[in-house]
């Protein structure tokens, strides 16, 4: 299967769609070249080792800076980046990529397979997502320009999995990849070379003059596609204060800015001078049960608290108005998208929840509400669902904590909580099995007595990952979703919209999971 | 004077051991780790495991004990988990940072605040004695957060003065650091300026209550005189312990200022890397605000011997 042909056009479709319409099929060219670009964005950057930090921070910065084999498109499909084309055998058990010819590295070094090598050995070692590569026998680089992986057993979602931006194997060169975790070299082969990372205050990046584009598409795709560096420089400021984020927006101290808080929302919509750039289901709100712990390692409980629940009312309150209600892990839009036990979502039915707590025998047990005040929408989601609960006769307890501690109160233990609120960004938006893949087993994340899994949800689970034809993975993940809500082993509440926003002079600034740099710029 | 400053060196060696004893402990007692921080509400159970072990967190406490206290006997602080570099490294960047803005709000403390007190205190009961209290009142009542926003809101968005944050070293640029420093100094200030009127205030009424300032005046010295040289130096006697405390504060930096303005200050290091829980970063980071704050506390003992010729710690000549 020649899965580049496949790709590319799919890719050149959307991409003519976002370029320029029907009328003219042209590759993007800067309207004005120049400036510095100053994007001001709400979370603290660790590090820019994108092999070992899976955080938003961190990926908003560095993969304007590096690229991959391959990556995901507008809509999250598989494209090609620095591969030119990628073969798979017919029994699945090996992957030929072609390398793009004449990309170099930001110290100049023509990239080849041997970067790409070592680029895959330094992941294994040290990559969050190592994982992924447990089914590869090997990989080898046969020549300069082609690189090769071997699987120990064919796995479907292999390119998939390949793909996934969450923690990407991005390409290094090879004398950078010694490194230890949290210490890579920031030098990739992106439109956008290195300066300086000041801690707490500020990358700066500069254009890389070397830079080839990929001339497949006709401009950005997702992560990927046809990329120009039309600023000179592009500041990312670290401003966790969202009132100053807003300040330097409407001075016009920042061209742009991340995570618009609702309240300015209204107030900035109608400054000419701004203009806001929504990015809907950035994540689903979501609440984890703990089946290990009464009352909520009763079923009729579970369904009791999922009937009594006001869906609209816990979003609006959680995200300000910036929501959709959403059915399950996937949008609506996305391959794998389904209404499967629609039925279970936003009942809000005081009676059938009554009545199912008496059938249950609930004599009035506490319930802990597991949340955190770091992230805001997790904390008031909590308090809101427990107002609701209290109205159906529930006890309900919050427990307040920061999210390290949260986190690891529901990972390591299964007493004293019942249920974890948390949100699904990356996994929902990557698609695929990814957004079930907490509540498969070894994760687990609904906290089964003994650890041992709902065996009907792992058949699910396992034909969602093992089946070759996608339309069998599609109906492997309706059943698990819909096994996940009957079962009610996790509580989905709708999906958050992030609001971005630029000065009215940014050109072709477009929403996306990472502020992209590349063909925007400076009008006037 | 210098053996006693010695002395003081040597005595300050136990508490920085106790320190990095205790922030140790806490730390590992406090559930969460930086895993969770690096790895974000997205990441599974096993993406987890493999930060833990990336960062070496995964080894018994004992151990990790052992490798902290080997380093700093060869003078280590160890090595950032979140920044990926040495402690000592990435708490020295940020000292000038905090320092330059605790000195910019120390000056005016001291000229504000001085002034406040001393004028309050010679019209007691006056209309500038009420309007200093005030003041002094308004300074302690605001949170410095919202003093920080709404100076943005006024200097920044409404008069276009000032920058909404950042920082601008002054060996950059000396006009560009005055830019940046200024609304993170006041705010730091506002509270400080109020706490020191009303000590100095209350001080100075104290002193001026004193047979030497009676007998000054019978003398019929002018007033200035009586005012700025008797008066005025014993006022500084307990003002001095303040201004030194004022100080310890402002140069630990703060968090809630630095990351209302986004300066990348000392502060803000040591908030995060708690919220982050980055081990290394906290325990290296305490111990050298701690051993700053010793030095400190040095000085101002120092200088009680300066401002009062009673107190003397050279007893064994």
């Amino acid at each position: 299967m020649r899965l580049t042909h496949y790709n590319i056009v799919l890719g050149t479709v959307s991409a003519l769609a976002l370029a320029a319409g029907p009328v003219a099929a042209q590759q993007f060219s800067c309207g004005k070249t120049g400036g510095n670009f100053v994007f001001a964005q709400e979370a603290k950057v660790n590090s820019l080792d994108q092999h070992t930090s899976s955080t938003i921070s961190t990926r908003n910065v560095a993969m304007n800076m590096f690229e991959s084999l391959m990556t995901r498109d507008e809509n999250m499909s598989p494209i090609p980046e620095l591969a030119q084309e990628v073969v798979e055998a017919p029994d699945g058990m090996m992957y030929t990529f072609k390398l793009r010819q004449g990309v170099k590295f930001h110290n100049g070094k023509p990239m080849t397979s041997d970067d790409v090598v070592a680029s895959f050995d330094r992941y294994k070692k040290v990559g969050i997502l190592k994982g992924m590569l447990d089914p590869v026998e090997k990989w080898e680089a046969p020549d300069a320009q082609t690189f090769v992986i071997k699987m120990k057993q064919a796995q479907p979602t292999f390119l998939e999995n390949l793909s996934s931006f969450s923690v990407p194997i991005v390409i290094v060169p090879r004398e950078n990849t010694d490194a230890a975790a949290m210490q890579l070299k920031t030098v990739g082969t992106g439109p956008w070379e290195f300066v300086e990372f000041i801690a707490d205050s500020h990358v700066r990046v500069k254009r890389y003059a070397g830079y080839t584009p990929d001339r497949r598409m006709l401009t950005t795709n997702g992560f990927g596609g046809y990329k120009v560096a039309c600023f000179d420089t592009v500041t990312f400021r670290i401003v966790t204060e969202p009132g100053a984020r807003v300040a330097g927006l409407e001075t016009g101290e920042f061209h742009g800015v991340e995570d618009l808080p609702a309240k300015a929302q209204s107030r900035l919509k109608d400054n000419k001078n701004i203009v806001l750039k929504p990015l809907s289901n950035f994540w689903v709100q979501i609440a984890t049960p703990n089946l290990s712990f009464p009352p909520t390692d009763n079923l009729k409980v579970r369904q009791a608290i999922q009937a009594a629940l006001d869906m609209e009312e816990i979003m609006e309150a959680a995200t300000d108005g910036a929501y959709r209600l959403n059915i399950g892990f996937q949008y609506p839009g996305q391959a794998f998208y389904t209404e499967a036990g629609k039925e279970t979502y936003n009942q809000k039915n005081k009676d059938k929840a009554k009545k199912l707590l008496a059938e249950g025998g609930y004599k009035g047990e506490k319930l802990i509400l597991l949340t955190n005040q770091d992230y805001t929408n997790m904390y008031t989601a909590a308090l809101v669902m427990s107002e609701q609960l209290k109205a159906v006769g529930m006890n309900v307890e919050l427990m307040v904590m920061d999210w390290p501690a949260s986190v690891q109160k529901q990972q390591n233990t299964t007493d004293g909580w019942n249920f974890f609120f948390t949100g699904y960004g990356t996994n929902t938006s990557l698609g695929g099995a990814e957004p079930l893949r907490f509540h498969s087993h070894p994760f687990n994340t609904y906290k089964p007595k003994g650890n041992v899994p709902d065996a009907e949800l792992m058949t699910h689970w396992n034909a969602l990952v093992d089946s070759k034809s996608l339309d069998d993975r599609k109906a492997a993940f309706a059943r698990m979703q819909a096994r996940v809500l009957d079962q009610v082993l996790a509580l989905p509440f709708g999906s958050l919209t992030k609001v971005q926003a630029v000065r009215a002079n940014v050109e072709d600034f477009k929403p996306f999971r990472i502020p992209r740099v590349s063909n925007v710029w400076f009008k006037g | 004077m210098g053996r006693y400053i010695v002395a003081r060196l040597i005595q300050s060696i136990p508490v920085l051991i106790l320190v990095s004893v205790i922030s140790f402990g806490i730390m590992k007692l406090v559930p969460g780790d930086p895993a969770t921080l690096i790895g974000g509400p997205s990441a599974t159970p096993a993406e987890l495991d493999v930060i833990r072990q990336n960062l070496g967190l995964d080894q018994p406490f004992h151990v990790q004990m052992w490798k902290f206290y080997a380093g700093l006997a060869q003078g280590d602080l160890g090595t950032s988990l979140l920044l990926g570099k040495p402690v000592l490294e990435a708490t020295i960047e940020r000292i000038p940072v905090s320092l330059s803005i605790a000195l910019y709000s120390m000056v005016l403390t001291l000229l504000i605040g001085l002034a406040c007190g001393v004028v309050a205190a010679l019209n007691r009961n006056g209309w500038a004695d009420q309007g200093a209290m005030i003041f002094a009142l308004i300074g302690v009542s605001l949170p410095n957060f919202w003093l920080g926003l709404m100076l943005i809101i006024l200097f920044s968005v409404h008069l276009g003065w000032l920058p909404t944050g950042g920082y601008v070293p002054w060996q950059e640029s000396f006009y560009g650091w005055l830019r940046t420093s200024t609304m993170p100094a006041v705010s730091l200030a506002l509270l400080q300026i109020g706490l020191l009127a009303r000590i100095t205030r209350s001080t100075m009424l104290e002193v001026l209550r004193q047979d030497y300032i009676r007998t000054a005046r019978a003398k019929g010295l002018p007033e200035f005189v009586v005012i700025g040289k008797h008066a005025f130096k014993n006022v500084m006697i307990p003002v001095i312990t303040v201004i030194g405390i004022i100080f310890s504060v402002l140069l630990s930096g703060s968090l809630v200022i630095e990351s209302v303005f986004s300066v990348p200050g000392v502060g803000s290091l040591l908030g995060s890397a708690v919220l982050r829980r980055d081990y290394p970063m906290i325990q290296g980071g305490l111990l050298l605000v701690a051993w700053s704050l010793l030095l400190l506390n040095i000085l101002v003992d120092v200088l009680y011997a300066y401002f009062d010729p009673r107190v003397r710690y050279d007893h064994g000549r």
